[in-house]
């Protein structure tokens, strides 16, 4: 008979929970930076072709931090990747 | 001599299941980008072939193996793992057949717990070790990324749903290209590891490595590589047209909702230690990213078959490669059986392979 023990034996609880929390901030932030990024996109250019310049750069910096931002994660993901 | 001819045997048949683990799992990297045209379906594969390349040689700490945490080291000989890599091979194949993604990591332990099961005895499989590796993170980690999927696109709809549809679209196109790239480059750094681990297990088994100073040689980390990123390249349009247009009718920000919260719990899984599925993962985030749209999004029957494919991988591998082993071992212990099984075994997939392409395989233009 193969023995099955009790769960909290064999599963780190803790890297557990932690994995689940990296994961909805990781997967649920990156969405929400590069869609900040296309909203600015997409804002930049209706400003600008309405002539519109105060609200073009608020559109520029948004789409400037969602695309950093975005950058930062596939750099953070390489790195994790690259150091198991 | 005859261990060598069995040796040979357990390293071609490895690079055979490498490649049906590319072949078998090109859907999960490239079927959010084909379906929402963020790119021609050729160049998607041949862009994920070449970062499954990459992503094996990424990393070449073999994560143990899968094989050693789940089956008492002392019950692995090249026969037992040739065994198991024939029962990882058949159900890829057997699930290839009917389009359904199933985890290649799942087949490939479930064969060769089957095998070890019947060479050694119950004693030589880990029960914990299945329960805390395999089983539990089978439950959780698609449970987080449908979560994922699901949060994520509500949070970008937000964002972006006043906006003019045709800019959006554009970029998250953009995007997929980025976050599929991530996904491939995982999973050529997960999933060639496993080969390379079963390769270098055989090459201890046998004799031709020291167990005390563990290393993957050269020779084995490009073969892996190139032989996962063949089958990537290969394509399994059968499973890429399930996961990418059957389960959900999908958009750019749900592909790339799909496709970030896939990258997001396998790179975290990682991160901290836990092996996982990607199979399972990404099609949580597909099935994730459609509840979030709309609950009726997605088509629950399809669903339902992939988990189904889901819960009998591990028991059904198991069967096979059991049954393999069974098989292998009426010739004797030489190499008389893995010459046979493997000739066999050879017939059989080019016949499926014929059968299919009769019947007309589903690939798509362009």
């Amino acid at each position: 008979v193969i023995a099955m023990p009790a769960l909290g034996t064999v599963v780190d609880t803790k890297a557990l929970l932690e994995t689940v929390a990296a994961s909805v901030i990781a997967g649920v932030g990156i969405t929400v930076i590069f869609s900040m990024a296309i909203a600015g996109a997409a804002i930049f250019a209706d400003a600008r072709r309405h002539a519109r310049p105060v609200l073009a750069a608020g559109a520029a910096f948004l789409m400037g931090v969602g695309l950093a931002g975005s950058a930062a994660a596939v750099v953070i993901g390489i790195i994790v990747m690259t150091s198991k | 001599m005859g261990s060598d001819v069995v040796l040979v045997i357990v390293v071609g048949t490895a690079l055979a299941f490498d490649f049906t683990n590319g072949f078998h799992d090109t859907a999960n990297v490239v079927a959010t980008s084909i379906s929402t045209r963020a790119m021609p379906p050729r160049i998607a594969v041949g862009y994920a072939a070449v970062l499954n390349f990459v992503g094996a040689l990424i990393s070449l700490e073999v994560a143990a193996t899968v094989a050693e945490d789940v089956v008492d080291a002392g019950a692995i000989t090249p026969t037992v793992i040739f065994a198991g890599l024939i029962g990882a091979i058949s159900w890829n194949l057997i699930t290839w057949y009917y389009g359904l993604p199933s985890s290649s990591s799942h087949a490939l332990i479930g064969g060769v717990v089957g095998s070890a099961f019947v060479a050694a005895g119950a004693d030589a499989v880990i029960g914990d070790g299945i329960l805390g590796k395999v089983l539990i993170p089978a439950v959780i980690a698609p449970t987080v990324a449908f979560l994922v999927g699901a949060l994520g696109i509500v949070a970008a709809y937000r964002i972006v749903g006043r906006l003019r549809p045709g800019a959006v679209g554009r970029g998250f196109r953009l995007g997929q290209v980025a976050s599929g790239g991530m996904l491939a480059l995982a999973h050529g750094t997960n999933d060639a590891q496993k080969t390379m681990g079963v390769i270098t297990l055989a090459l201890i088994a046998n004799g031709n490595l020291s167990a005390d100073h563990f290393h993957v040689p050269t020779w084995v980390v490009l073969s892996a590589a190139s032989a996962i990123a063949l089958g990537t390249y290969s394509g399994g349009w059968r499973i890429i047209r399930t996961m990418g247009t059957r389960i959900i009718k999908m958009d750019p920000a749900q592909g790339f909702s799909a496709q970030g919260a896939g990258a997001a719990v396998i790179l975290a899984s990682s991160h901290f230690g836990f092996p996982l599925s990607t199979t399972q993962v990404i099609s949580g985030g597909v099935m994730g990213a459609g509840a979030g749209k709309r609950v009726s999004a997605v088509r629950w029957g399809v669903a339902g078959n992939i988990v189904v494919a889901w819960l009998l991988t591990l028991p059904a591998a198991a069967a096979m490669g059991a049954a393999t082993y069974g098989v292998t071992r009426v010739f004797g212990t030489g190499a008389t059986g893995p010459v046979v099984v493997a000739t066999v075994a050879t017939g059989l997939v080019a016949y499926a392979f014929a059968r299919r392409a009769r019947q007309g395989a589903p690939v798509p233009a362009g």
